[in-house]
Formats: structure tokens, sequence, C-alpha cells
């Protein structure tokens, strides 16, 4: 993500008796007016305004101090080495800043990157003086200017050709940590034998959220390639082969063997990184219903494309190639692709996968080798169709009895689960008054839904069996 | 990377500072409160890489601070103990009610807070170690774990930061103030100060709603006191000064003379900077910073100013506070007990107390500056969203799941007259928020208040009281900013509820028995929730009986106050069927056609006047090379003669389509089937014949053709249609072999009516004529198309609605359907009565024009 966000970079120095001032500054005339031709016409801002947080107290030192001026937002690691005979007055004060916009959402890399500059160059600072013999002379030289903070060195510098920029290391260092940066957002540089300075803007990323044995993982890329870097984790290696879109994580730590609490962790080290994303238990008896987003999928051509893409099946060659010739393919044969897509779903759920067709080992880019020919054609008015009938109050087995002739070559798991990845639907959770009630307090108050079916409590259809072998009543409905 | 979407209120405020430059005495943190501060490294626990993660270390600091008084260790165990509490109860807590009674939302960041974190044991022993300042009770030199004088120093800038965003960083910490600076007179406002109109705006961020309200602004006030703009008092004063009283006036020339008591042309104090000590998370940062300063830190330092500018009340208030501390620090006090005194003495101490832990708490902070000078400060809060959480991005629970809320376009005329206002509190309260009845404007206001009833649109309230409409929806606007009501859609027991997917089940116990001593005769609030939550149906279905009909919309009211239910809205798109596309690119063909051959003629007639046939015929050719390349055979030449035929006798053609028709069915039979076949895939290509053969007295002609053809119908010959030309020009020689095509087609959906193209609205107008051939065509018709999912169950006069009615609102109604716009506020938008637009609604829907999908 190279985003050129660093405006500039600069090292500023405190002198014990001339006050601050900026040593190096990258590109010229960013903090202080230079005269050097490719100097920026005028500085970001004042420099005398930021004084005071470039080089504050020593209560601040050696923290990552920001400021915001004139639309910019200044981070800087205010270093102060203490160390008799070494320094005049005993310190060395230096910070070494970056300026970028005020607004940048996520400058919390850039905080980063100060502090461990700062860091590694008091280390390099204290191991050999790394910047302090660089200076020898600045400071006598350039007796002109140096009353008003700020604009003398570097203006030396400019007109007097490289008087300390040329053959400055630090200055070397102000330039490469800013162009690599900005091109490749890491930068490597060897500084000694010994030391390298290694830097790069992690983006920030939100917490990862618990996870929870009740989820089911879904990895969004293929971590297949990358399995030698993951692999010092233990627990990550023996918990991936598991994580299918269709396994709990209780599950997965079931099958790998694994502690549940390690699986978790292991598991939100993914989510943390973006590779995986969680969702429900896919049950037919669940119900799904759109949310105001569909919208979105249904102005959206690309998604619908990318739906059809992820849902559809490929077909069955049942037993011969003589259903390859599937152009005009029989009513018959297409329910029972039909029933078969949807029974291996059913059937993974129930993790007796082994007997069944692998349509759902998911992988994102799994589909791509196999041949367009085999594969259903999807119109995307069909799946509007199908989203758009799914509502609350209808479980998904009923609405694949409503819709079984669109649903032809329609993995109904993907289905569902795409449209919830990419949260146009949700999971409707029926609240029903005996999930709260005390233990003892079970009345039997259904409510008017569709689950009333599945609840009916037994007795009274025994009564009806009763009365209808009787002869007294017709059969019930 | 930062979040876009709703955040939960959290101030992320930990401390407020205020620090003044004199002349005599330097740079001086005066005054901060909470008093004995979490150190800045508990706040920003610097050492771990993601900042991030650290909100649920700050949580916890921030609920030691907020607590008045956090120096027994014990009670850090407490909150520990409270916060394993919420960790086990889900995401963090979340809010009861709409009043926000709940003491404190500890959401964490992005809402799970540290509820489940992994890493928390670290977390843990990081705050204890440097979480709290132990002993500081004691500790006069350090704030926030920093020296005071080294505070004082760095949070006094120079001038360029006059009135301008005072941002500094310090590790995970910022410190935002607004500094002030004296100016260069040594006044601290200009003499004369324009007195500005108000805009509408910030009328409404005013608190003063009394104050504002235009009914009530007779010119009894000579001279009313002239607020600083955005500084009128909210409610909730348990002071004296009622807005709207008699003080006013008197305070008004009172402030006036002391308004240059603090002319002094040496004034000691130079600046004050009021510094508000937040750590937000790094993800959040830039909108948290965003929204204390422009909400609090900066109204609050232009209020301080403003009374600066007044009576030196800043700096006379900072020096009874430093002298305050000196004495105690001297005599050895603790820090607790010499805060207790400071409140009671200083107001300033006292309002930034307020300030702090009302605004910490995320509630609105009621401060009273002086007998004449009261205002309110808060962060505005959501209102509703249109997102709902999922596993990864959890939100706050509760808050109000909807689109009713979203701006869709600028322009369009807000819905605010339509919608309903529904009181977050008991209008009783509320009224005695306001300051009650005492004045007149205020028992206006009560009276106002008491008629408001969320079944009710603002609209029929303010005509059946006849207030003015304008002042209701200002009151309304105002009470919404305010967070003491809702603008919600009308509740009506013909629209449909479900329980919100973001409904807070965690607060449920507690909800259930608040709902049960609301409601004592009705069923209990999971039941009303289980009630909910199955297959959606009019609310009016789970209504007993007619009497029980008030009581359940009271109930429905109090479900949606909580967030616990939330409408499901119907919003549908037009869906264009292959057969209307077929129709309507056999109408552009043949327009086309019709064009080229004006052309033609009238190149022609230009030319010499002469009819060369042969020359005739190879322009036409030519013309028509773009859909023909087709040779030129007999067929060619006997269409030309067709056409200079059919000149003659123009006015017949018109009356008796089934002329072309005729003439059609006979080229089929002739060599001329190559030629339309050559030109099947050109998808343009039709015939008018069928559309005569459509006709139900000439079906026969259908037949020979194309069985497999869902006849469109033969719209075109309808004489007022504007595509009419058709029939009013030349009847076209070259028709005979446009076919309809809808094969070739796909069905599709129309997503913005409003913004149609050409084509797309030839095919609206194509559907809109369908309707009116209900009425004319026997039930046998195939109007509808065959895949229609649900076709309608009699097609002349379906649901008591005529074709032609149905005709003549389709350009009303297809507005309305570019599933953004809910079906049910097309009735409030138009003025039509509700049933009207069902009625409308589904027999467009019957038909099966539309995609329908129904959320919140």
């Amino acid at each position: 993500m190279p985003t050129r966000a660093i405006k500039a970079i600069f090292y500023t120095r405190f002198h014990y008796e001339k006050g601050s001032r900026v040593l190096h500054q990258v590109p010229a005339g960013a903090i202080t007016p230079s005269t050097s031709p490719s100097a920026l016409p005028a500085p970001l801002f004042q420099f005398s305004s930021v004084t005071q947080y470039l080089i504050p107290t020593q209560q601040f030192c050696d923290r990552l101090i920001t400021c915001c001026v004139n639309h910019h937002r200044i981070i800087g690691y205010p270093v102060c080495i203490k160390e008799e005979k070494k320094y005049e007055r005993n310190e060395f004060i230096f910070n070494f800043a970056v300026v970028i916009s005020e607004n940048e959402a996520d400058w919390a890399c850039y905080g980063q990157v100060v502090r461990k500059l700062g860091r590694l160059l008091r280390g390099l600072e204290e191991q050999g003086g790394f910047l302090s013999k660089e200076e020898d002379g600045v400071w006598d030289d350039d007796n002109v200017g140096l009353g008003i903070g700020g604009s003398g060195i570097d203006d030396s510098m400019g007109s007097s050709g490289f008087g300390i920029g040329s053959g400055s290391k630090v200055y070397a260092l102000c330039e490469m940590v800013l162009e690599d940066l900005n091109n490749y957002a890491e930068c490597m540089i060897p500084i000694d034998d010994s030391n390298t300075i290694n830097l790069k803007l992690f983006p920030t990323r939100p917490p990862p959220p618990p996870v929870l044995a009740h989820q089911v993982p879904i990895l969004t890329m293929s971590l297949a390639g990358l399995q030698s870097p993951i692999s010092s984790d233990l627990t990550l290696n023996r918990v991936l082969p598991y994580i299918n879109g269709v396994n709990s994580i209780s599950r997965i730590a079931q099958l790998a063997d694994t502690d549940l609490s390690l699986t978790r962790r292991a598991v939100q080290h993914l989510v943390y990184y973006g590779c995986l994303v969680l969702l429900d238990i896919f049950s037919f008896s669940a119900i799904y219903a759109p949310t105001a987003e569909i919208g979105g999928f249904i102005v959206d051509d690309d998604v619908k494309g990318e739906c059809m893409r992820y849902v559809r099946t490929p077909k069955l060659r049942v037993g011969s190639a003589a259903s390859k010739t599937t152009v005009g393919r029989s009513e018959s044969e297409r329910s029972r692709d039909e029933r078969s897509s949807i029974s291996s779903s059913v059937s993974q759920h129930s993790e007796t996968a082994s007997s069944t067709i692998h349509i759902s080992d998911f992988d994102a880019g799994e589909n791509h080798d196999v041949n367009e020919d085999d594969e259903w054609h999807i119109e995307h008015e069909t799946l509007i169709t199908l989203y758009t009938s799914l509502r609350q109050g209808l479980t998904l087995k009923s609405w694949v009895l409503d819709n079984l002739d669109l649903l032809s070559g329609i993995d109904i798991r993907r289905f569902i689960t795409f449209g919830i990845i990419k949260g146009f639907l949700y999971r409707v959770h029926n609240h029903y008054p005996w999930q709260w009630a005390p233990p003892f307090d079970h009345q039997p108050a259904f409510p008017c839904t569709a689950s009333l079916v599945f609840h009916t409590p037994t007795i009274d259809s025994l009564d009806n069996k009763s009365e209808s072998s009787s002869g007294e009543y017709p059969s019930p409905p | 990377m930062a979040f876009s979407g709703t955040l939960p209120p959290a101030s992320n405020l930990h401390a407020i500072l205020l620090v003044t430059k004199s002349r005599s005495l330097g740079p001086r943190l005066v005054f901060h409160y909470p008093p004995l501060s979490p150190s800045a490294a508990a706040l920003a626990a610097a050492k771990d890489p993601t900042w991030y993660r650290n909100e649920s270390s700050t949580a916890s600091v921030d609920s030691h601070s907020s607590d008045s008084d956090w120096d027994s260790s014990t009670e850090a165990d407490e909150n520990d103990d409270l916060e394993v509490g919420s960790r086990t109860s889900g995401r963090g807590s979340g809010r009861t009610g709409p009043s926000g009674s709940r003491d404190r939302l500890k959401l964490g960041i992005g809402g799970w807070g540290r509820q489940e974190t992994i890493d928390e044991e670290d977390i843990d022993d990081n705050h204890d170690e440097n979480g709290r300042h132990r002993g500081g009770d004691y500790d006069w030199s350090s704030v926030l774990g920093l020296k005071v004088d080294a505070l004082e120093k760095i949070l006094t800038p120079s001038q360029d930061y006059n009135k301008r965003r005072f941002e500094l960083g310090v590790e995970s910490i910022v410190f935002v103030g607004a500094p002030m600076f004296v100016r260069e007179d040594g006044l601290w406002k200009k003499l004369r100060r324009k007195k500005k109109k108000k805009s509408e705006l910030q009328k409404i961020e005013d608190g003063d709603l009394v104050g504002n309200l235009s009914i009530t602004e007779e010119e009894s006030k000579p001279e009313p006191f002239i607020y600083p703009p955005g500084f009128e008092p909210g409610y909730g004063h348990e002071s004296l000064s009622v807005p709207g009283s008699v003080a006013p006036s008197e305070a008004g020339s009172d402030a006036r003379s002391n308004s240059t008591a603090g002319h002094d042309d040496n004034p000691d104090m130079t600046m004050f900077n009021v510094v508000f000590v937040l750590n937000p998370p790094a993800l959040e940062y830039q909108r948290r910073v965003k929204e204390m300063y422009d909400n609090v830190t900066r109204k609050y330092a232009k209020a301080l100013k403003y009374e600066q500018a007044r009576f030196q009340y800043v700096w006379k208030e900072s020096k009874r506070i430093i002298d305050i501390k000196q004495r105690a620090k001297e005599n050895g006090d603790s820090i607790s007990v010499t805060w207790k005194n400071l409140l009671a003495t200083s107001p300033l101490a006292k309002s930034i107390a307020i300030l702090y832990d009302a605004i910490s708490n995320n509630k609105i902070a009621h401060i009273h500056f002086d007998a004449t000078f009261n205002t309110s400060f808060q962060i505005p809060q959501a209102m509703s969203t249109p997102y709902l959480p999922n596993a990864l991005e959890p939100q706050m629970p509760g808050l109000w799941l909807t689109t009713s809320n979203v701006v869709l376009d600028e322009e369009e005329a807000p819905m605010t007259q339509h919608a309903a206002l529904l009181l977050l509190e008991d209008p009783e309260i509320l009224i005695k928020d306001l300051g009650g009845e005492a004045s007149e404007n205020g028992a206006a206001i009560a009276g106002l208040i008491r008629r408001i009833v969320p079944t009710k649109s603002l609209l029929k309230i303010s005509k059946k009281h006849n207030i003015s409409s304008h002042d209701m929806e200002y009151i309304a606007s105002h009470l919404v900013y305010w967070r003491r009501a809702r603008l919600i859609d009308p509740l009506s027991q013909r629209d449909t509820y479900i329980v919100s997917p973001n409904a807070d089940m965690n607060s449920l116990p507690a909800a259930a028995s608040n709902f049960a001593r609301h409601f004592p005769t009705l069923p209990s609030l999971p039941k009303f929730l289980s009630l909910l939550s199955g297959t959606p149906r009019m609310y009016k279905s789970f209504i007993p009986t007619y009497e029980h009909r008030d009581i359940y919309l009271e109930v429905l009211a109090w479900l949606m106050r909580g967030g616990w239910v939330t409408q499901l809205r119907t919003f549908a798109w037009i869906r264009v069927t292959p057969e209307i596309k077929a129709q309507v690119a056999v109408e552009m063909e043949r327009e086309e056609r019709i064009k080229k051959a004006e052309e033609a003629r009238k190149e022609l007639a230009s030319e010499t006047g002469s009819v060369n046939a042969s020359l005739f015929s190879d322009k036409r050719s030519s013309l028509l090379s773009d859909h023909t390349a087709r040779p030129l055979t007999p067929m060619k030449w006997r269409r030309d003669k067709s056409a200079d035929a059919s000149e003659e006798m123009e006015s017949s053609t018109i009356l008796s389509p089934r002329i072309t028709a005729t003439a059609s069915a006979h080229h089929r039979g002739s060599p001329a089937r190559p030629a339309s076949d050559a030109g099947s895939n050109s998808s343009q290509r039709t015939t008018i014949a069928l559309n005569s053969a459509g006709r139900p007295d000439s079906p026969s002609h259908l037949l020979p053709h194309n069985s497999k053809v869902h006849k469109p119908s033969p719209l075109h010959l309808k004489p007022t249609s504007p595509s009419l030309n058709a029939v009013t020009s030349p009847p076209l020689p070259v028709e005979e072999d446009l076919l309809p095509q809808p094969h070739l087609f796909k069905p599709s959906l129309i997503l913005s009516p409003q913004k149609a193209s050409s084509v797309e609205a030839r095919w609206l107008e194509a559907i809109g004529k369908t309707f009116e051939e209900i009425d004319h065509h026997h039930p046998r018709h195939p109007s509808y198309p065959v895949n229609n999912p649900s076709p309608p169950k009699h097609t002349d006069g379906i649901m008591g609605i005529s074709g032609k009615e149905l005709r003549e609102q389709w350009p009303m109604l297809l507005r309305h359907l570019d599933g953004k716009h809910a079906i049910e506020d097309v009735a409030p938008r138009e003025g039509l009565k509700r049933k009207r637009v069902a009625v409308l609604f589904n027999a467009v829907r019957e038909k099966g024009w539309l995609v329908v999908v129904r959320h919140w």
C-alpha cells in the first residue's frame, strides 16, 4: 500500500547554546526555508510553533509525541541520552520526526515506525556515537542565522554545497526512510556490520472479536500456499485442515484433537489478519432473511457474478459419461442433481461427508479449473428472486421446498453463506418465552410461528390419532 | 481502515485540565478533574504496539476515574469483578432504555470490550502496576503521572494556536484543547459584536427550546438577552434560572455593564486552555478527537471566553482555585478533600466537574455559568443505524435498526413532517426539565408535548391542534437533538414489526421487569418478543380485541423506544420482462425505420420530385443497410411497392392494422423468410403483425408464426400512446419482418426509475400500458409474463382497482420503486390513503412486475 503519506522527515537536535535546530530535512525546505534548488517553496509549517513539542522537557522525552499544526501531523520521538563527559551539559537530545497529513486516518503505524527509529538511533548513538560524530564542526561553523530558531544549518548546507548533507549518514537515512516507506511501505537500511534498520508500516487492524465455540470459521483466502510460514504455530497447523466452512470451532478442536481454548486463539489470529470470517452453524431449520444491504447486492453486478461463481455446483456426471450430454437434460436428472446438492450440504453438516460429493470443500479459487461447460448457468435474476424470497418466519427447509425448481445447480449452504459473508443476509433468531423463563415455569406458551409444527406436544397428535382411529372424527389434515 | 459505520458512544475522556498563562504566574495548571487521574502510562500502555488492544485496560482505568473516590484498592477489585460480570454477558453492556440510565457504557472498542480477550491477563497485570497512582492523594506535583510543571509548559502553546485546535499526543493519549488568547488590545472580545441571525441548525443545537420558539416570541421582552451563538441553555437545569422568565432582560443589561469591566489595558492572564485528555483507540482516533473538539472542547472554551470577556470569570476563578490549592498544599491536606472544597466554592471548578462527569459517561452536561448563562454540551449520538452487527463487527446492542433515517437524496423533501415523534421519556418529566409550566411559553410547550403521540405524524398533530408546522418541526428537531425523542414512522397497527436483530438481549431480564411494571395486565416482554419474532404479520393481528388496541400500541411504542423491535418496511424494484423488452425493441426499430423512410422520402421529394422506382429502392436499401445487408430480392421490390401503396392509403391502414398483419402472414410463407432469419440475432427485429395478431380478435395470426412467442399485447395501437407515431405516420413497409423475440432478452431490473435511461423509460411506459388492458381483454389474455412467479388471481379489475387507474398512478408509483424508498412512505409523501397505495402496489406486484424485499 504505497500511499506516499509521509510528507517529510526531519532530524532535530537540541544544542545547549543554540537551541533547537533542524539538521536534516527531506525534502529540502519542508521544515525550515532552504535555498537548495529543489527545495519546497515554503515550509509545511512554522518550525518555531512546534519546537517545544519536538524538543520537550525531559518529562516527555523517550515518548511518542505528536502535534498538529497547519493541517499537518508531526510525529516525533524525542530522545534524551544522558552521559557524563561524552556530551556538553551531559545530554544529547535529538528527535527524528515524520510529517504526515493531519487527517491521515490510520497514523498509528507511522507512530510505530518513529518510535522504533528513535530507539534504534538511541542505541546507535550510545554504541558508537552514530549521530554525534557527524556533528564535528557543524555548530561552530554555522553562526549565521542561528539566533532565530530553526533557519540555520540547513540553509548553509544548501548554499555552501554539501556542508553536512553529502557525506551524512543521518541525512541519507532520512532520505531512504522517506522514499522507501512511501514507495514500498517498508525499508531495510544497513548501518554497519552489526546494525540494520528494518522498518515496516503495519496497517492498524481492529482487535479480533472473541471466538466462540459454536462459531463456524470459513477461510476467505487460500492458505495452502502459506503453509510453511504459518507452521510455527502447532495448533494452527493442526486446526487448518478442518476449517471448511462447515465445522464449528468445538468440532474442529475435537477433530484436530487440540485444546479448545488454543483452537479459539489460533482462529482468532486468522480473524485478526482477515483470512477468516466467523459464521453461525448452517442449518436447514434456521431462518435467514435479507438485511438492508440486500439493495447493494441487487444493484451490483460484480457481486452477483461473484455469487454465481461461488454458489454454483459442478454438474454431476452420474455414473457414466452419458449424462455429459446435458444439453437437453431431462427433468429427472435435474431434480436428482438438485437433491444431491442439497443432501451434500446436509450430510456435510451432519458430519457424514465422506460418502458424498465434495462440492463444498471451500477454497475460494477452487472453481476455476472446472470447465465452464460443466457448470450450471445461473441467471442473476434467479439469484435475486431466491435471496429476496428468504424472509423472517420461513425456515430454510420450507424455503428450499418452495423454490426447488430455481435451486438447480445451487449449493444451498454456499448460497446462504455468501449472503451472510457479504452482510445482506442475517440469521433470524426466534425468541421463545421459555428461553428466559425460570426452569420451573415451563408453560407451553407457543408462539404463532412455523416452529409450532416442530414443537407440537406429542400428546396432541396422539389424541388426534386415537380419535381418528376411533372413527369419531375425520383424520386430521 | 478506520471504522466508517456507527460507533458506540464512547468519549474516551479521562480528564479535563484547565491551564492558564498569566504575566504574574506564568503557565499554571489551574485545575484538573477528576482529582486523582489515572497515570498517563496506564492510559497509553505504551509498551503494547497495538494500541487498539489496550482499550480493555483503559476501560477499566476509565471506570476508576469516573468514581469520585477511588483510592482504596478494594474498589479496584470490585470494578474488576464488575467487568468479569459484563464479560460473560456478551458484548459489553448496552443501554437498557433510550434514557441511557444505565450507569456506563463500557463497550470497549467496537463493542466487545475485553470480553474473552485472550491476552487479558497481561493487561491486567500491567494495569495493576501502573494504572493507578497509589498514594497519589497527597501527590500535588503530578497529574496523570506527569510532572505538573512539565504539563503546564507543554499545554500552553504559542499564539499560533489561538482559536485553533490544539492537539498534542503523548503516546496514545491525546490532549485536545482550544487555546484562547487575549487580544492585543487587552480585551477578550471585540467590543461590538455583530448580532448574527441564528441558523436553524444552530437554534436546534442550542439548548433553549422555550426561548427560541417562535410562537412564544412576543415582544414582551424589550431587550432579550443575546446568548453567544451556540450557547443557549439546554434543559435539566436545577438552577433557578427558568428560561423565558424575567431574568434575561435584567441580565442583559448586567452583562452589558460588566463587559467593560474586563477591559484592562494590561490584563494579567494572557491565555487559557481547557484541555481534554482522551485515549481513543487508534482506528477511531480521528473521529473521536474531532467529535470531542467540535462538540465540547471548542464550545466550552468559547463559553469560558465569553464569561471571561464579561467579568474576568476565568481569571478570577483561577486565582481563587490556585489560592485554595496553595493553602491546602501547605496544610498537607489530601487532594480529594481539597477538591470537594473546590467544587463547593468555585463555579468554574464545578462546571468542569459536571462537564467531565457527563461527557465521560456519554451524557449531556448542563452547565450553569452564572445567573444569566446556562448551556448544555453533548457529543451527539447516533439515533439509529441501518447496519446489522456481525460476529466480526459488533456494534452497540439496542441501537434502533432502521433505514428510515438514512438520507437518500439531499434534494428530497425530508420526511420530518410525516414522521411521528417518539418521546424517549415521560412527558411530565420532560416538561419539568424544560422549566415547568410556570411561564407562558412553558405552558404552551407543555401542552404541545402532551399532545405528541407516536401514532400521529407531526403534520397531523399540528393540524389538529392548530400549531404552525414550522414550530412543530422545530420542537421535534430540538427534542431529537437533545436525545429526548426520536423521529419514527408513525406507529400503526397496519404496519409490520419484527424483533430487531440488534436488540440487546442481555438487558432483557431488567427490561422484562420494567415492562411488567408498565403493563401489568399484559403478557410478558419475552412473550411479546416471541410473538414478534415469528412470521412477520401486521401488528393488528396480535391485538386480541378492539379494546386492546390502544394499550397494544403503547406496548409497541415502549418496544420501539428500547430498540426491541423495528418496523419491517417494503422495498421494491421494477422487473422488466423479456417480453416488454422485445416489444419495446420492436417499437423502436419501427420508429427508426419510419424516420429513415421519412427522410428518404423527403430527400427524394426534394431531389427532382420525379419518382424513380429504382432510385427509390437504392436509397432505401442504403438507408436500411445497417440492419440488413440483405440482398435485393424480389421481396425487396415488392416491399417498396407496398410502401408506395400504403402511402396512398395511409388513413385506412391506421384503422385496420390487420392489413399489415395479413401481409406479414403472407410473407411468412414467402421467400422473405431467410431475410428475417438473417436479422434474428440483431434483436431488433419484430413484427407489427404480431401486435395485431396478439389482439384477441385475431388470435389466429399468432399461431402460424411462432407459437412460442408470448404475445406481448398490442399496446401500440392505443390512440393515446406517445409511441403512436408509428401509426400516425405512414405505415411501414419494412415492418413485416419485425418479430418480438423475447428469448433474446433477459429480464432485468430498473434500479432507479427516476433516472431511467430512454430505453428504460420506454419499458416503464410499456409496462404501464399493460395495466390498462386488464379492463379490455378477457381473462384468457396472457397479459402477464409466463414466468411470473405469482400470477394474478383475476385479471380484470385486480383487487378493486381498474387497470385505467393503475395506469394513471403508475408514473407516481414507479418513482418509489427504486429499492431505497419504502413503500410504506409512499402514502404520506404522495398524500394518498395508505390503503389506496397498498392496493396499487399489490396490483402491480400481483402482476409480477416487481422484485420485493422487506427489511428495516
